[in-house]
């Protein structure tokens, strides 16, 4: 099995469509998924590195996996439907806190998904073109009000984010630049979210690997005498 | 009770599920219990043959247990009894964990565990002992490195405590206690790690540093907690909503989780599968993608264990083996269902579990026949990709097809067959489209191998299976294949082309198999139209170019007076543009001259290549060439009146052929065109025989063309010195002048000749020539000229006397300056020479001052020796 050199976990409230996000980047298609038990993970090769997406289950009744997941993330997808105004809330009141095992240097991107079904005009068949996303963007911009959940929500999301985690504005990337809407139905900005992603995770591995940082441990070649590093809330 | 297998569907594409496990009775009741229905399986251990079984009225018993494999594969298990012991409590006996090293089982009965001896199952003498345990585990990576010692790792009695001892042979030694921060239910050891279930979570605690870890949250009061040690550092436990959660000592999980179902009782690992146990079921999961892959139906168990990759699973009656189906037998199971991914996934996981040699042979042959699945389903991407990681033989792919491989293709099929497919027809059931299809990639795989390693032993049978699709499609590159280097076979290969009526290919494989002769017929039929084949609109000169560079000369004359009947002046470039080495060797220009006799045109090219372009300086070749000109010059002008450009061309090249040769046979040529109209070339020739009166009176009175009259006096002249230019000037000038009719036109061009070539005249013997009555005026030019010429003459002419008496008296100094100073002799003068002194007032002065004998000077080569050493000598002394 190859050893993942970074992992990026996908977290968020139950049927905001963090399997099909990761579906559509991954096999480049959509399809109906059923409910995610526990969690899955893909291999990614990027550049030199492997990084394992890891997906997690939405559901109440997995959340206590959620701290373990995101242990040594170098990267947290919060995703949220764009639909439903709850499940932005609940990012922060639920899986906020799971982070807390996550690198200390973890980005967090904040994605809103489904914007396929809005009811404005959006992002009709020619949207299924990757290349083209900004010109549908455009096209439906004015009546994006009529969404449950605006951009600049997110935005204030993702300051929140910062404020928890103590990080200063300057140090982490802009709150513009982290915070997505996608549809995974109709792929759009879905490769645009990872690649992002994934362009501001490399830096991450490559810091942790200067480091030798024990986050991820390679168990073919352990030493017993190297000690775990005590997880921040030990 | 009774079992049965189901294979259960429990995939969402509705995929057959793998067998990877069978069950097997190993100890039946009437072996344990007889008819004594209280008596419950407690706990077992398995170590080497051994099974223990401890029960619910304190007894040990003892099987020995022997695997049969029939001659069909099956595998059985008979336990043979051999003590059963009892312990003499009214406790059950909880747990047993057989330390092979130390021959003892340790005996977990009313919260003491005990040391027995493994064969006789006495206590040890000593009576070591540990006291107050719930349960306990090994640790099966021992940090203290003594193999006389086994870590044992117990849930205490006492609250909120885990205890380490070392137990030896017969002795118990505590080594660590720790406390939790919950009750702990569950424990299983790692090095220094303890990964443990509480009250109400997982933890992992370093009980050496004492860092703690949380995995997850989980309820024991709801469900039964498992946790399992599954391999360095990785833990298998029981998560919530029915997963298996698989998380390392870091608190990280490197595994996705397996999906049980609530209930689970225990689990086990046999690589690469989880075997969890629920009320009703045994559920097989595959680590390698998570995926359930085997449900057995199995009620009333209780018990799930590995041991040393043996599963056993046991009622509370009887005791069964899961028997795990040899990986490569899984393998092709899935191959049979298709399952190319799973199947290939399995094999790689197996890598660790095979030895290397054995491995590669298998997973090679696995590779390829998922390459043949996928094939059959028309994915050629990833059929070609296992093809290649494969290392197949591509003839097994080539025999697919009907009638490629060659028929003395030595190949067979390899035993067993890598699919199940006789040939194309049978798996594309003769859909043509797919026929297609397959073909084409045939082609482009084959194309793709042919140069690579792969191909190394059967280029052959590779070559010829290409071209015989290249063929059958009409496919550009089959030529390609033909120019260049190949393998393909000839009577395979040509008998299809025939079929396929590929006859300019066919002519090519003939060639390449140095087949000339059989190539051009082939072709030449083609031309004529005997047989079709459109492959070439540009066939006959393509044939020609063939010729051209042949070496072979019959075929070179046989074929060459075809080209010439069909086209003389393409099909002598046989000839002309030959290689000239080639050329120069082997063929005689007669031989050729006399072939081509029959073709005027062609006979001409030839002629003006061997003239024109090799420049042979053979009188024969150009006096022919410049007859053939002229013969055609005739035969023009006999039938046409105008000059039409053909003759003007002609005329040209005959003119340049006169004038720039000296080879041909002037009088010959003269004879032919005396009484013709060909004045220039008249001129022409009677200036090459220096008869340049007669030549230019033809062109001023015949041609009246002063301008070529004018013309001729330069080339004639050229390379030949100003006095010969002179000469043919005022040869030209006389012309114009002695005609005796005062023709104003010829005076006029003596005029301008006067005035335009000043240079080219002697301007006195002009003056003679030219009539009394001329003015000044019109000859002003020419005079100015001539006087500036005859004024700068006398001027280098002074200047050249000047500087000649100069050096004269220069001279005339230096014979002053020698004869100026008398020379006396005398006893001490003596020759330089000879070192005599001068008896006769004769002697001989070198310009340096020496002086010698005359007789000494006589030598002089000796002598300037003698001067040198002489010299040379006296520096020395």
């Amino acid at each position: 099995m190859k050893k993942p050199d970074g992992k990026v976990v996908l977290l968020g409230d139950m049927s905001v469509g963090k399997t099909s996000l990761l579906h559509r980047y991954m096999e480049r298609r959509f399809q109906d998924t059923v409910s995610t038990v526990g969690g899955a993970f893909y291999l990614k090769q990027w550049g030199p590195y492997n990084i394992s997406i890891w997906d997690t289950a939405g559901r109440e009744q997995f959340h206590g996996l959620g701290s373990m997941y995101c242990r040594g993330a170098a990267a947290v997808i919060l995703t949220y439907d764009v639909n439903s105004l709850q499940s932005l809330t609940e990012l922060e009141d639920r899986f906020l806190a799971l982070t807390d095992t996550a690198s200390a240097d973890c980005i967090f991107a904040i994605v809103g998904n489904k914007v396929d079904l809005t009811d404005d005009c959006a992002l009709s068949p020619e949207t299924e073109d990757e290349n083209r996303p900004e010109k549908s963007l455009a096209s439906c911009g004015s009546i994006k009000v009529r969404k449950q959940v605006r951009a600049e929500d997110a935005i204030a999301l993702y300051k929140k984010i910062l404020k928890y985690k103590m990080l200063d504005e300057k140090d982490v990337p802009a709150a513009e630049k982290m915070c997505f809407e996608t549809s995974a139905k109709t792929g759009y900005k879905v490769d645009y979210l990872f690649e992002t992603v994934f362009e501001m995770v490399v830096p991450i591995i490559v810091r942790q690997k200067a480091e030798g940082s024990p986050q991820t441990v390679d168990i073919t070649d352990y030493k017993p005498a190297k000690r775990t590093k005590s997880g921040c809330c030990a | 009770m009774t079992y049965s297998e189901v294979i259960k569907q429990d995939h969402p594409e509705g995929t057959m599920s793998v067998k990877a496990f069978k069950l097997v009775s190993a100890v039946e009741r009437e072996m344990l219990m007889g008819d004594k229905a209280h008596i419950n399986i407690e706990c077992i251990e398995c170590c080497g043959k051994n099974l223990y079984i401890g029960t619910n009225d304190c007894f040990i018993y003892h099987f020995l247990l022997d695997e049969k494999i029939s001659t069909a594969g099956k595998v059985t298990f008979a336990a043979t009894k051999q003590l059963h012991k009892y312990l003499g409590f009214k406790k059950s006996v909880t747990e047993l964990k057989a330390a092979s090293a130390l021959t003892r089982l340790l005996v977990l009965c009313d919260n003491t565990i005990t040391l027995v001896n493994m064969m006789n199952l006495e206590p040890v003498p000593t009576g070591a002992r540990i006291k107050g345990a719930v349960t306990f585990t090994l640790n099966e990576n021992p940090v203290s490195g003594d193999p006389f010692c086994v870590e044992v790792c117990i849930i205490s009695v006492k609250r909120r405590t885990i205890q380490m001892f070392m137990v030896f042979e017969d002795r118990v030694q505590i080594v660590k206690e720790v406390f939790t921060p919950e009750q702990p239910y569950a424990v299983a050891v790692d090095g220094y790690y303890l990964c443990l279930a509480l009250t109400t979570q997982y933890i992992i605690l370093n009980y050496n540093t004492g860092i703690s870890q949380d995995l997850f949250p989980y309820c024991s009061d709801e469900k039964r907690p498992i946790v399992k040690r599954i391999g360095r550092q990785e833990f298998l436990l029981a998560g919530p909503g029915g997963l298996g959660m698989f998380a390392t000592v870091d608190g990280i999980s490197q595994r996705a989780p397996v999906h049980w179902s609530e209930n689970v009782i225990g689990a086990a690992l046999c690589f690469p599968y989880v075997v969890a146990l629920d009320d009703e079921f045994i559920t097989v999961h595959s680590m390698l993608d998570q995926q359930q892959k085997q449900t057995l139906p199995f009620k009333e168990g209780h018990i799930l264990q590995d041991f040393e990759g043996k599963v056993i699973v046991a009622t509370n009656k009887g005791v069964y083996i899961l028997v795990p189906l040899p990986l490569e037998k899984q393998i092709q199971d899935l191959l049979a269902s298709h399952r190319v991914e799973e199947a290939l996934v399995l094999a790689k996981g197996a890598r660790r579990n095979i030895p290397k040699e054995k491995f590669q042979v298998m997973y090679k042959r696995i590779l390829q026949q998922a390459g043949f699945i996928q094939f059959a389903q028309l994915q050629f991407l990833e059929a070609k990709e296992l093809f290649r990681s494969g290392q197949l033989d591509v003839r097994e792919l080539i025999s697919l097809y009907p009638f490629l491989l060659p028929t003395s293709s030595s190949f067979i099929r390899s035993h067993p067959p890598l699919h199940e497919y006789a040939d194309l027809n049978q798996l594309t059931q003769g859909d043509q489209e797919k026929m297609t299809k397959c073909k084409r990639f045939l082609m482009s795989y084959l194309n793709e191998v042919r140069s690579t390693d792969v191909a190394n032993g059967y280029k052959e049978d590779i070559d010829t299976a290409l071209l015989k699709l290249y063929a059958e499609a009409n496919h550009e590159s089959l030529l390609d294949l033909l120019v260049s280097e190949n393998f393909c076979l000839l009577t395979d290969s040509a008998a299809w082309l025939e079929k396929h009526k590929k006859y300019f290919a066919l002519g090519l494989l003939y060639h390449y198999n140095g087949q000339d002769a059989a190539a051009l017929q082939l072709w030449v039929k083609i031309v004529n139209g005997d047989i079709q084949d459109s492959t070439r609109s540009d066939l006959y000169e393509y044939i020609v170019d063939f010729l051209t560079f042949c070496s072979d000369q019959d075929l070179v004359w046989k074929y060459s007076e075809w080209a010439l009947q069909k086209n003389e002046e393409v099909g002598v470039q046989i000839f002309t543009k030959r290689p000239l080495e080639e050329q120069e060797k082997n063929i005689n220009p007669d031989d050729i001259i006399s072939r081509l006799n029959k073709y005027p045109k062609s006979l001409v090219k030839y002629l003006e290549h061997l003239v024109l372009e090799r420049r042979i300086e053979k009188e024969k070749y150009h006096t022919h060439l410049a007859v053939l000109y002229l013969e055609a010059i005739f035969q023009l002008k006999s039938v046409a009146t105008d000059n039409c450009t053909e003759t003007t061309e002609l005329l040209f090249k005959l003119r340049s052929l006169l004038q720039k040769s000296d080879l041909y046979r002037i009088h010959f040529i003269l004879d032919k065109i005396r009484g013709t109209d060909l004045h220039m070339e008249s001129a022409i020739l009677y200036g090459k025989l220096e008869e340049h009166e007669k030549a230019l009176h033809i062109l001023v009175h015949e041609l009246k063309d002063f301008h070529a009259a004018e013309e001729y006096c330069i080339w004639n002249s050229e390379n030949r010195g100003l006095q010969y230019r002179q000469r043919l000037f005022h040869m030209l000038l006389s012309v114009y002048l002695n005609t005796g009719t005062s023709d104003c036109a010829l005076v006029m061009a003596a005029v301008d000749l006067l005035n335009n070539h000043a240079a080219e005249f002697d301007a006195a013997l002009v003056l003679q020539l030219v009539p009394d009555n001329w003015s000044v005026q019109l000859l002003c030019p020419f005079l100015a000229g001539a006087v500036r010429q005859s004024i700068h003459t006398t001027r280098m002419t002074q200047i050249a006397l000047g500087l000649a008496q100069a050096e004269n008296l220069i001279y005339k100094h230096e014979k002053v300056k020698q004869k100026g100073t008398p020379i006396l002799l005398s006893d001490k003068k003596v020759c330089q020479v000879c070192q005599n002194p001068f008896c006769k007032p004769v002697f001989v002065k070198y310009p340096n001052g020496g002086m010698v004998h005359t007789h000494c000077a006589a030598n002089r080569h000796l002598n300037s020796n003698m001067i040198h050493r002489s010299s040379s000598s006296s520096n020395q002394t």
